[in-house]
């Protein structure tokens, strides 16, 4: 097992793998920007380095200054966490070149899957179901081919792309070259990298992703699948949950199934997800993520396992301590992400200082923050503030446990999302269970046009 | 194993303990077994608001912090409080991944205080010399 592990992140999700390192005995070392010396995963760290100043690339992508931080402080392994260098196969290979263990798949992995037409192929090849699509196209011609084979309305998209960046909706011919023109313009700006492939718009899936962990001795196991179609017009999750509800069992285990064989084909090692769009009984791989996702407790409460730790412990070279049947699920999840951001006003991120913050408690709550009362929220960073987390026997046990969970909670001092999440969770459609990527953007619109 | 055996031996593992850096350490001598845990770390207190800077008296002194997380590498001879600068020269490098980043005066001035030793680790924003202008 490491020694001292170097956590280069911030927010919630710095003090989760603070937690799980000590309770395994590790010791930990956490980086900061000026932005964030009050920050708790600063003050919760046995050590802490300030990297840089508030911006991003000068503090939390600054490579050679967190790698500086680690060997100083004698750490031997580095967990990135989600979002800023996750994904980033160049900082895993950085970190290996200075003996430090990179807690995360291999970078030829990562490198992979963050590439989206060769992650596609590479799952096709695996057997696993994609979207009717296209490898790289070289020219608007050639796009225009594939579009007429599988059928408009397409989508277009970037290879380097993330974050609906370099992607377009083609609903007809008409509207290809102009589409094809603008996406990869924004590819080439936004990533250096203007290949363009085309793929079958499914329209209003469901988007289900099915947790995967894997040793580095060939053992690979699932822990479901988590439910995250809430989400906002810009795509990004607000409400996630597991299992998935009003799915049929057969899809459930095909769903299951392929994502343990394709973490096997690609020689996946640690914890990924496989995030897929499921139209009916139809399921599409969508991309892999090569990292700890935000909604992992989801997953964690319905089967008992520590994501995070377990994570270390495979980096560290140790077996996964169970297999596939030693896992059950138990009763059902939910998680509200709680954001500074004001969603009457498209969601407009809000940065200042929380006046006074209290979180809800009891029976089935688990909440994962960094916030406390009198701490500021820097303009810099993504405005979540936490995560409520709530787990019954049952989903309805789960939702009433979240609304009494949301009415508990106060956060003043900026605008939140925690209002808003507890309509929806009042909502027929939602309670119903099964509705698609679409739902709340139409919300939204609905909304729109009654003010 | 007698226990005044076990004591002393679990005094001389808790020396180990806290000197290796580890939250826990088990021992098995036969049939006997010495498992030891450091006491989990109590809650740090939450941060208190940042009080006001004092005010500076003249005269005016500018402190140089470094722009990098590494090692201090002092120049030969060191450059040392009292030092007269004429103009921007270098103080000091601090090294990051094998690479010498020039600490500069940024002008003239007389070095009033020198902060950091040679060897030593420094965070971004620390400061490393206060120079008199």
């Amino acid at each position: 097992m490491f020694k001292k592990v170097l956590i280069a992140n911030r927010g919630e999700i710095a003090l989760r793998i603070n937690r799980a390192c000590h309770e395994l005995g590790v010791s930990t070392v956490a980086v900061f920007s000026d932005a964030d010396r009050q920050s708790l995963h600063v003050r919760h760290a046995d050590e802490a380095f300030c990297i840089g100043p508030g911006p991003v690339m000068r503090s939390y992508l600054n490579i050679p200054n967190i790698i500086s931080a680690a060997l100083i402080s004698g750490c031997d392994a580095i967990h990135p966490g989600y979002g800023f260098l996750a994904e980033n196969a160049r900082f895993a290979e950085i970190a290996a070149d200075h003996g430090l263990t990179f807690i995360g798949p291999k970078p030829s992995v990562i490198g992979a899957m963050g590439d989206k037409a060769t992650a596609k192929r590479l799952m096709r090849e695996a057997g696993v179901p994609t979207t009717p699509g296209s490898d790289i196209v070289a020219s608007v011609d050639e796009a225009r081919a594939v579009a007429e084979k599988i059928g408009y309305p397409v989508l277009l998209k970037a290879t380097a792309g993330g974050g609906g960046k370099g992607m377009r909706e083609v609903p007809s011919e008409a509207e290809l070259p102009t589409a094809f023109a603008t996406a990869q313009a924004e590819a080439e700006a936004s990533f250096k990298d203007g290949r363009m492939y085309v793929e079958k718009l499914i329209v209003n899936p469901r988007h289900i992703e099915v947790q995967v962990l894997a040793d580095e001795h060939g053992g690979v196991v699932h822990l479901g699948e988590r439910d995250c179609s809430v989400q906002k017009p810009s795509h990004q999750k607000l409400i996630e949950e597991a299992p998935a509800p009003a799915l049929d069992q057969a899809v459930r285990d095909r769903l299951h199934k392929v994502a343990v064989d394709a973490t096997r084909a690609v020689g996946y090692t640690n914890a990924g997800t496989l995030e897929f769009l499921v139209s009916g009984d139809d399921v599409f791989f969508m991309e892999m993520n090569t990292r700890i996702q935000v909604e992992h407790p989801v997953s964690e409460l319905v089967y008992g396992v520590d994501l995070v730790k377990e994570q270390i412990r495979v980096a560290a070279g140790e077996t996964l301590g169970f297999t596939q049947d030693d896992l059950h699920p138990h009763g059902h999840a939910i998680e509200v992400r709680v954001n500074a951001e004001d969603p009457s006003n498209n969601f407009a991120p809000a940065a200042g200082t929380l006046t006074s913050v209290v979180f809800a408690g009891g029976p089935g709550i688990r909440v994962d923050t960094h916030v406390y009362g009198g701490a500021m929220v820097p303009p810099f960073y993504d405005s979540m503030l936490a995560k409520i987390i709530a787990v019954g026997r049952t989903r309805e046990s789960a939702i009433l446990r979240m609304e009494r969970a949301l009415s508990e909670t106060r956060i003043e001092g900026v605008r939140t999302t925690i209002d808003f999440c507890r309509e929806l969770l009042g909502d027929p459609e939602f309670r119903a269970g099964g509705i698609g990527v679409g739902w709340l953007p139409a919300v939204l619109a609905r909304r729109a046009q009654l003010v | 194993m007698t226990e005044d055996v076990i004591a002393s031996r679990a005094r001389a593992l808790a020396g180990a303990l806290a000197e290796g850096g580890f939250a826990r350490l088990r021992v098995r001598d036969g049939e006997t077994e010495i498992e030891l845990r450091r006491a989990p770390r109590t809650a740090p207190p939450l941060p208190a608001p940042a009080a006001a800077e004092p005010e500076r008296a003249a005269p005016r002194a500018d402190v140089i912090t470094s722009d990098v997380v590494g090692v201090v590498r002092q120049l030969r001879p060191p450059v040392a409080e009292g030092v007269e600068l004429d103009a921007d020269r270098d103080l000091a490098y601090v090294e990051t991944l094998g690479i010498r980043n020039p600490v500069r005066s940024r002008g003239a001035g007389r070095v009033t205080q020198v902060f950091v030793t040679d060897g030593q680790p420094v965070e971004y924003g620390q400061p490393l010399f206060a120079i008199e202008r």
